[in-house]
């Protein structure tokens, strides 16, 4: 067994001073920020940006590395919070409406993970609010979902680096900001969505998916725009939280569907996600009580119409518009964003 | 025989794993049935009582609870069977690799994946059928790797999604050298499914339709083999066993 101890440290070191530096980035942007309520948006947005950061960055083992990239994580809360504090309570309100939502979605296959993140995206960005997908899952999903073509938005090399320490022997280039390299590389899907997904596997790029889920998981953690709304599409299954994937995120909705089993599977993954504000929703459901225990913040109906759309591949907003699957996704939004303006 | 079930997640991989192995031991056959799932849950399908499948013991787990670490080489496949596995209907044995649980600072580094590949790869498929039911998705058809000789079944339900990944997973087993792949078109409605999972694939494929006693037993969270043995879908994993097994159908 080779000990790449020295390496991975060597690694996420160098991943921590990308976040710091996107940090100084955020601070910088709320410093110049124009207007009452978008600059105490953007210092919102760090407070918050830094709580994820710190309450994901320490781990079993916190090195002297940790700690000293969490002293300069704190000085820029600390200011953030100054400012925060000497903002009214109404621009704070106001600031609070336009900030953005982070959602994991989880949740045992074929319960309907990429039906909510793909219709939530576009709901979202359809009520004028920038929304990032972020697909981590290596099998195709979320794209027929979202209505795109399911080979756009990997990440292209140049956005990527060869390191022995990171995840697979890639990870995300540092040649630029995060907020940077979605601008460049997310491809646009429908209602303004950008959407940044991992490989595939299965495709005519054999090493699309191994080079690109490090790179993925790393630039979702280190984009800390204030006002973006980012809803991030998880793998089937225990192994994406108990990896830490929704490090990304304020907040992951375990979607359960009736069958007993995708029930057993939430039980086991809310642990897994106590490190953030673990909410659970219910899909599929015709007349079935919900399941014990797992009192849902959304219930979404059975419906045929999103069934169809799913044999056809289209995404339900494009199919069903008028649905009663979409409708309640749609409520679901609603509850987030009250949600996220009551925190 | 060595059988691996693969498949997108939510397509019926665990329903048609867990029925064909009670249909192979019923048929006489010694089974060993190997939940590759580090979300276990073959054994429901398999008619264990759900509390029952939720206190076994996985390979991993087990072996990192008494104190095993990587460095030391990996007991014989055949004494973890016989050390973890229990004992289910028809005298099939089953087994867990990985169940992954709350995050713990032990060591899970190696992963379920690393388990299933060397259990799987290395458990002697002489004289009796193994079944493993894999992790959803293609991942884990990779890192079970199996053998040219060994018997690949692709599971897909009517989405686009679960046929686009049934494709890639032809694909996949087709690099790694896997002569019979086989296509089941679960949830079937008078062979639509199977004709355009059959087109997508281009290898042969054999429907299970949609059944109202499956829907029944997965929301109880029962065996549907136990519970509905007749049913349509039941005796059209039948088909398959027979397949598997050279039985003319």
């Amino acid at each position: 067994v080779l000990d790449r101890g020295a390496e991975r440290r060597q690694w996420a070191a160098m991943v921590r001073a990308r976040q710091a530096g996107a940090v100084d980035q955020l601070v910088a942007a709320a410093r110049d920020a124009d207007g009452a309520v978008t600059r105490c948006l953007h210092w919102l947005g760090v407070l918050r940006h830094v709580e994820r950061l710190v309450r994901h960055a320490g781990g079993p083992r916190p090195s002297e590395e940790v700690a000293r990239h969490r002293a300069g994580l704190e000085a820029a809360a600390d200011e953030a919070w100054s400012h925060v504090a000497a903002a009214g309570m109404a621009v704070i309100a106001q600031a609070r409406s336009r900030l953005g939502l982070r959602v994991a979605v989880i949740g045992k296959g074929g319960t309907g993970k990429s039906f909510v993140s793909a219709t939530l995206a576009r709901l979202l960005a359809r009520r004028g609010r920038p929304v990032l997908a972020v697909d981590f899952d290596t099998n195709p999903g979320l794209a027929f979902s979202l209505g795109v073509p399911p080979t756009l938005g990997v990440l292209p090399d140049d956005a990527l680096m060869q390191h022995p320490g990171a995840a697979y022997g890639w990870g995300l280039g540092d040649g630029l900001a995060p907020a940077a390299i979605v601008d460049r590389h997310a491809v646009a899907a429908p209602d303004g969505v950008r959407l940044v997904t991992v490989g595939k596997i299965g495709g005519a790029d054999k090493d699309a998916a191994r080079k690109t889920i490090a790179a993925v998981r790393e630039l979702a953690g280190a984009f800390g725009e204030p006002d973006w709304d980012v809803v991030g599409d998880l793998e089937a299954g225990p192994t994406t939280p108990f990896e830490r994937y929704h490090a990304f995120a304020d907040r992951a909705l375990v979607v359960v569907s009736p069958t007993w089993v995708s029930a057993m599977t939430a039980r086991r993954l809310l642990p897994m996600v106590d490190d953030v504000e673990a909410l659970v929703v219910g899909n599929q459901f015709r007349d079935e009580p919900d399941h014990a225990g797992l009192e849902p913040l959304g219930r979404i109906p059975w419906d045929a119409d999103v069934a169809e759309a799913e044999r056809r591949g289209r995404s339900p907003l494009d199919h069903c518009p008028d649905s009663p699957a979409v409708a309640a996704v749609a409520r679901l939004a609603d509850a987030l964003t009250r949600q996220e303006v009551m925190r | 025989m060595k059988v691996a079930v693969t498949g997108k997640g939510g397509s019926g991989k665990t329903l048609v794993a867990g029925a064909l192995v009670r249909h192979l031991a019923a048929r006489g056959h010694r089974v060993v049935a190997v939940d590759a799932d580090p979300n276990p849950n073959l054994g429901i399908a398999l008619g264990v009582p759900a509390g029952q499948v939720e206190v076994m013991a996985s390979i991993l787990t087990a072996l990192i609870a008494s104190g095993h670490t990587h460095d030391q080489p990996m007991p014989d496949p055949d004494e973890l069977v016989a050390r973890y596995g229990i004992t289910v209907a028809d005298g099939v044995a089953l087994v867990a690799t990985g169940k992954i649980e709350r995050p713990t600072d032990a060591c899970l580094c190696c992963g379920s994946h690393t388990t299933t590949r060397r259990f799987f790869g290395e458990l002697p498929a002489v004289g009796r059928i193994v079944v493993a039911d894999l992790e959803a998705g293609l991942n884990d058809l990779i890192w079970a790797r199996p053998a040219a000789d060994d018997v690949v079944l692709v599971v897909a339900e009517p989405s686009a999604k679960s046929v686009e990944i049934a494709t890639r997973a032809v694909g996949v087993a087709r690099e790694l050298g896997v002569r019979r792949v086989l296509a089941v078109a679960n949830r079937d409605r008078d062979g639509e499914h199977a004709a355009r999972l059959a087109q997508a694939t281009a290898i042969p494929t054999l429907g299970v339709p949609d059944d109202p006693a499956v829907t029944t037993a997965d929301h109880r969270g029962v065996a549907p083999f136990d519970a509905a043995p007749a049913s349509p879908a039941m005796v059209a994993v039948g088909v398959v066993a027979d397949t598997l097994l050279g039985v003319p159908v």
